[in-house]
């Protein structure tokens, strides 16, 4: 055959490997932070109105909240696959969307374990499954790097706020506990075996934290939010100054974006392990 | 009943002080974490978490539920003079919903800044009041005059409006968001500064003070209109006297803690079964004794379930419906006179 065919003939082949340009609707920031993450961000023809990260996301067309996505704009943006979490709003939507013949995916949130089976799976239905090797890799090397860190540290007592007005706290059952955990801490609002509990400010006295982490304000750290504890010099966590105010969204997304939920986490718990390397 | 002595309002109102004042010392010592008071007064290198637990978190909330209560339970008693109509309560009027919509809006707004956010509550909240007091003012202004009835229906319509726009919001919420919304609906007593807690009391005070300067007019008002004007009663200055002053004392009570209800439905009714209508007495009762119910339905809700907290207002919500329904099986007109 002559030089042009050769050429012609490796063109196909090299463009029937690459994955079939897919369009994909996205109903949860952390369904979408996997999708760019696995580079298949141009594939994303719609996000929820709540997906900011990264932010290109931010500028596709929004199809409803993460709680109550809109039909009709799914339906119009003609998808080959929907993905999307458990959520309370969204079982109706689904099983619309379900007998109406739309392919759809929905991918567990609820622990890091299910993080990592998300990404395989939101991989899977892209075809893309040596991109959701590689992404899977990066998330495993980083959590272990973090554990590794923090072998052998002592466990202190973790106080996670979501918000001060009412006082309420990351409980039991929620992945932010579970980080808490893997970051060698030990949550003290575990005990209520709720996951959101409110609660009573004279407990939180009683089981004196050793490092309060706020949440609440849900923007960047800052430390007006954390006046509020300093208000209560008897908590350890104030008097040896171990307060910290985070911006959260990180915190709150079963994503690609956890381990580095984590390392913040650690940084909190064990800012001694962090400061040894000068980092 | 009787007619009212002086001998017999002290008497009862130094009860019900007398009453408060241990519901005070009780509630203070009650809770999910068990304080010795003499551990907590040992001062030996530093307050002890005893101190800490007993007065700077539960003795200031301990005064605001005093406060709170009294204030809601005599605005109701009020109002309920005013509008002539036994189901009012204090949140009926649309005051509370204008606050909590000043509040939920002014934390929205405020969000991103938290140094603003944590003053916008109140100051949001109580801006919400008043613009919902002079709105209901202007909208049942009927031939300049102040009608029960069409305040009554004004009232209702603007708290109903005021219900959805919250509604609304809280469907456009985010996670942290939502939390805080909850604070408003259903109300909390959570520590505050002994600041605050004295500003509020001062305030309510100065409220109830100008509310029994009308006690004697709205004893009269109690007759029937023309009956009142007859009698030489400037009905539609004490009506708005009472309208303003409920209105902004309420407003000035949601803002801080949100809303509580029940408490001025409740309060003002059992008292006026036991003591009569006058209200001279059923003002100044209604104060104390609303203060004591509502710091037990706060110790309740802050013990019931160990580390987590009940919100206020569903413990008083809890106790207000069967009462309620006590309340309708015995004709409520006759317990009204």
């Amino acid at each position: 055959m002559s030089l042009r065919c050769w050429l012609l003939f490796f063109g196909v082949i090299v463009a029937a490997s690459h994955a079939p340009a897919m369009r994909v609707v996205s109903l949860a920031p952390s369904v979408t932070e996997t999708l760019f993450a696995l580079g298949a961000g141009d594939e994303v023809v719609g996000v929820s109105t709540y997906c900011d990260y990264p932010p290109e996301a931010a500028k596709i067309t929004g199809v409803g909240s993460f709680l109550t996505p809109n039909i009709e704009q799914i339906i119009t943006l003609k998808p080959d696959v929907i993905i999307g979490v458990p959520t309370p709003g969204n079982e109706e939507p689904v099983k619309t969307l379900q007998s109406l013949g739309f392919k759809i995916v929905i991918v567990p949130a609820d622990t890091v374990e299910q993080t990592r089976t998300s990404i395989e799976m939101i991989a899977h239905a892209l075809a893309r499954e040596a991109d959701g090797r590689r992404l899977i890799e990066q998330f495993d090397t980083r959590l272990a790097a973090v554990q590794q860190r923090l072998r052998g540290a002592p466990l202190r007592r973790v106080l996670m706020v979501v918000g001060q007005k009412p006082l309420v706290a990351v409980g039991s059952g929620t992945f932010q506990d579970e980080l808490i955990r893997m970051a060698g801490g030990i949550n003290v609002a575990g005990a209520t075996r709720l996951a959101w509990p409110h609660l009573n400010l004279e407990t939180v006295i009683a089981w004196a934290p050793q490092v309060i982490i706020d949440t609440s304000m849900g923007t960047e750290e800052n430390t007006q939010v954390l006046e509020f504890w300093k208000q209560f010099p008897s908590l350890p966590a104030v008097r040896e100054q171990h307060l910290y105010a985070y911006r959260t969204y990180e915190l709150l997304r079963p994503g690609p974006r956890i381990p580095e939920a984590l390392e913040m986490i650690a940084r909190a718990v064990h800012p001694e392990r962090y400061e040894e390397l000068g980092h | 009943m009787p007619y009212l002595t002086r001998r017999r309002f002290v008497r009862v109102n130094a009860l019900l002080a007398a009453g408060l004042l241990a519901t005070l010392c009780g509630a203070a010592l009650i809770g999910p974490v068990h304080v010795d008071l003499m551990r907590a007064l040992q001062r030996t290198g530093g307050p002890s978490p005893d101190f800490v637990i007993l007065f700077d978190t539960r003795l200031p909330r301990v005064l605001l539920g005093a406060v709170v209560g009294g204030a809601l339970a005599v605005a109701g008693a009020a109002l309920q003079g005013l509008l002539r109509n036994p189901l009012a309560d204090p949140h009926i009027l649309g005051i509370s919903g204008g606050a909590a919509l000043g509040g939920i809006v002014a934390i929205i707004l405020a969000g991103q800044q938290p140094l603003a956010a944590f003053s916008a509550g109140p100051v949001g909240s109580f801006l919400g009041a008043l613009g919902a007091t002079f709105l209901i003012y202007r909208l049942a202004l009927v031939h300049g005059r102040l009608q029960p009835y069409t305040l009554l229906l004004t009232g209702v319509v603007v708290n109903a409006f005021a219900g959805a726009l919250i509604m609304f919001i809280n469907s456009l919420a985010d996670f942290y968001q939502a939390h805080g919304i909850l604070f408003w609906l259903m109300g909390s007593l959570a520590t505050q500064s002994y600041r605050l807690v004295g500003t509020i009391t001062v305030y309510a005070l100065a409220a109830a003070a100008c509310l029994l300067w009308q006690a004697r007019h709205m004893n009269v008002l109690s007759l029937g209109e023309e009956a009142a004007l007859q009698l030489g009663v400037e009905v539609e200055r004490t009506r708005r006297i009472i309208f303003f002053t409920s209105s902004l004392l309420v407003g000035a009570v949601v803002s801080v803690s949100g809303m509580i209800g029940f408490v001025g439905l409740i309060v003002p009714h059992v008292l006026r079964l036991t003591l009569g209508a006058d209200h001279r007495l059923l003002l100044p009762a209604s104060f104390l004794a609303g203060g004591m119910f509502l710091v037990w339905a706060d110790t309740l809700a802050r013990t019931l379930l160990g580390a987590t907290e009940i919100p206020v207002g569903v413990v008083t919500a809890l106790c207000g419906a069967p009462f309620f329904i006590y309340l309708l099986t015995r004709a409520a007109g006759k317990a009204f006179d």
